[in-house]
């Protein structure tokens, strides 16, 4: 878009006329979109009790609140003498951040890492490559309460209590970052890769200089995966370690008073569901910054 | 190499296809004896990390509750698997025809996906029945909804152009072309959707276990031993859950070699 602006000898002040506008179209589409859900919401809610369908689910005030009533339930209190919901929930979002950023570098390093090493050894790779797959059909909720015990007690003092959780959104997010970094340094042009080593360049130049570069693409669309996985991993980390100051352990507080109110587990699960969009906005954006190649076949 | 050996022999084939297990052969041996040998070593207390050896014999006894518990969660992460996958690639079909709303609703699939999908468990629970399979299967088969329905429209969406103009000139109906052209270039991308909506299926059943579900699931099982410390009868229990995610990740595999043999691609994941 950039090198457009400077091509073009179109004005300046068009150019930033047009973002200005395409920034309104797209902001513009998310409250259409936002609208649209709602009305569909409510839509479904009236016509399903109003002739009484019972399937797939039985739809009433506890099953499915109106939305106004979960947007009314943000400003007040969810207990007597506190601050209003919005206000914990962004406390418990933030906690809840904190765990999921630290987890996603950490597993991001580990997932680069893995896939450098691999990617010069096909022995290696035929060694370990099954079991980094496999590492992720063990459920990670059933390994956390492990996790918590043995982790925590070993944490320095600034992470005690919230390291574990993040270690735990460091192995949802190792995965996909070394599968794609493997992928993406071997996706280097083997033309170039034979150029280099005809000028006989070590294999830390040909990493750095040919690799890596090539291996941008892959690696982001990676990030954004991992992005979500974090936040999911976060949030599952906090349910069994008992922690009371994230997402998690919201959910599985207001779960327990479901029934009486509704709205609240509702209001919690759309600033989770927040929360996981912009993680993954942000990855999207540090991503338009960074690579400007688009990959061909990254799925 | 393969391209030296022209019509290489059974025995061959079967020998370099043994060599390319070796290595995971040995990696698995070598972590099994570190594992056993740490513990003892390192003097690692039982409740923390139990000895794969003591993991195994708790499974063995245990079988006759950890089975049918492994079945009970498998049953629902299939079920899930199915209607999700399929539920994705039939609206990414439907919409893929029209690729104005293909592209007016990509953005909005692709938000969704950012979700955590796995915090609406409990929500599914209040919905459906907590002790029925049903609130289980609604989390599973959402989890893979997305990620296929994504894939499925990007991989029908990448058929190349050329390929496109070429039948088109030989005036194949869209059908035809859908049929010989688009359906192959997805199919690829089906499937690496599929491998991922696998494990997630699988996952998905034993989180919406958590939050409450009938006693012989895996999810509570695992739950109810580790909140009485009984570490090694947790160890089982996920044990049981590897191994069954692993035979549903492997039965895609298997499904895509069968399926798909026309791109080296596939030979690498």
């Amino acid at each position: 878009m950039a090198d457009a602006a400077v091509a073009s000898p179109v004005p300046r002040r068009a150019v930033r006329t047009a973002a200005i506008a395409r920034a309104a179209g797209r902001a513009g589409a998310v409250v259409a979109v936002m609208l649209a859900l709602v009305g569909l919401w409510e839509l479904y809610r009236w016509i399903w009790s109003s002739a009484g369908w019972t399937w797939p689910f039985v739809v009433d005030s506890t099953s499915m609140p109106h939305v106004w009533t979960i947007l009314k339930a943000f400003g007040q209190p969810a207990q007597v003498n506190q601050p209003a919901l919005i206000n914990i929930l962004l406390h418990k979002s933030l906690f809840t951040a904190k765990e999921a950023v630290v987890g996603f570098g950490l597993g991001a390093v580990i997932g680069f890492a893995i896939g450098v090493v691999l990617v010069h050894s096909r022995l290696l790779q035929r060694g370990f490559l099954p079991y980094i797959v496999g590492s992720q059909t063990i459920p990670i909720l059933a390994i956390a309460p492990m996790v918590v015990v043995w982790v925590n007690p070993k944490l320095p003092g600034p992470f005690q209590g919230w390291g574990a959780v993040a270690v735990i959104a460091a192995y949802l997010t190792f995965f996909p970052v070394a599968i794609n970094t493997l992928r993406g340094l071997q996706s280097a042009d083997p033309r170039a890769l034979e150029l280099m080593r005809s000028y006989a360049a070590s294999r830390w130049t040909v990493l750095w200089k040919l690799r890596v570069p090539s291996s941008l693409p892959y690696v982001f669309s990676a990030f954004r995966l991992a992005a979500t996985a974090s936040i999911v991993g976060a949030i599952i980390g906090e349910l069994p370690s008992g922690l009371q100051s994230g997402l998690g352990g919201a959910i599985l507080n207001f779960n327990q008073y479901y029934s009486l109110e509704p709205q609240e587990l509702w209001a919690t699960n759309i600033v989770a569901a927040a929360l996981g969009i912009l993680f993954f906005s942000v990855v999207v954006l540090l991503e338009k910054a960074v690579v400007r190649r688009a990959p061909e076949n990254v799925a | 190499m393969s391209g030296l050996i022209v019509t290489p022999s059974v025995g061959r084939r079967a020998a370099r296809r043994a060599g390319d297990w070796v290595p995971a052969a040995v990696v698995f041996v070598l972590a099994i004896v570190v594992w056993e040998g740490a513990i003892s070593a390192f003097h690692i207390q039982q409740f923390l990390l139990p000895r794969p050896s003591d993991i195994v014999s708790t499974f063995w006894t245990n079988r006759h509750t950890l089975w049918p518990a492994g079945w009970t969660t498998f049953k629902e992460a299939l079920g899930g698997f199915a209607f999700g996958s399929l539920g994705g690639v039939l609206v990414a079909t439907v919409v893929g025809r029209f690729r104005v709303v293909g592209n007016a609703l990509m953005p909005i699939a692709i938000a969704a996906n950012a979700v955590p999908i796995i915090a609406f468990a409990p929500i599914a629970n209040a919905w459906f029945n907590p002790l029925s399979s049903t609130s289980k299967m609604a989390i599973a088969g959402v989890l893979c909804f997305l990620p296929v329905m994504v894939n499925t429209m990007r991989g029908l969406q990448s058929a190349d152009p050329r390929q496109i103009e070429l039948m088109r000139s030989y005036a194949a109906s869209e059908l035809e072309i859908w049929r010989r052209v688009r359906v192959p270039t997805a199919l690829p991308y089906l499937f690496t959707a599929l491998k991922v909506a696998s494990v997630l299926a699988m996952i998905g059943a034993i989180v919406a276990e958590y939050f409450g579900g009938a006693f012989n699931a895996l999810g509570v099982l695992i739950r109810s031993d580790a909140q009485i410390l009984d570490f090694q009868t947790a160890w089982a229990g996920i044990l049981v859950a590897s191994l069954l995610g692993l035979a549903l990740y492997g039965a895609v595999v298997l499904a895509e070699r069968l399926v798909v043999r026309w791109t080296p691609a596939t030979r690498e994941a």
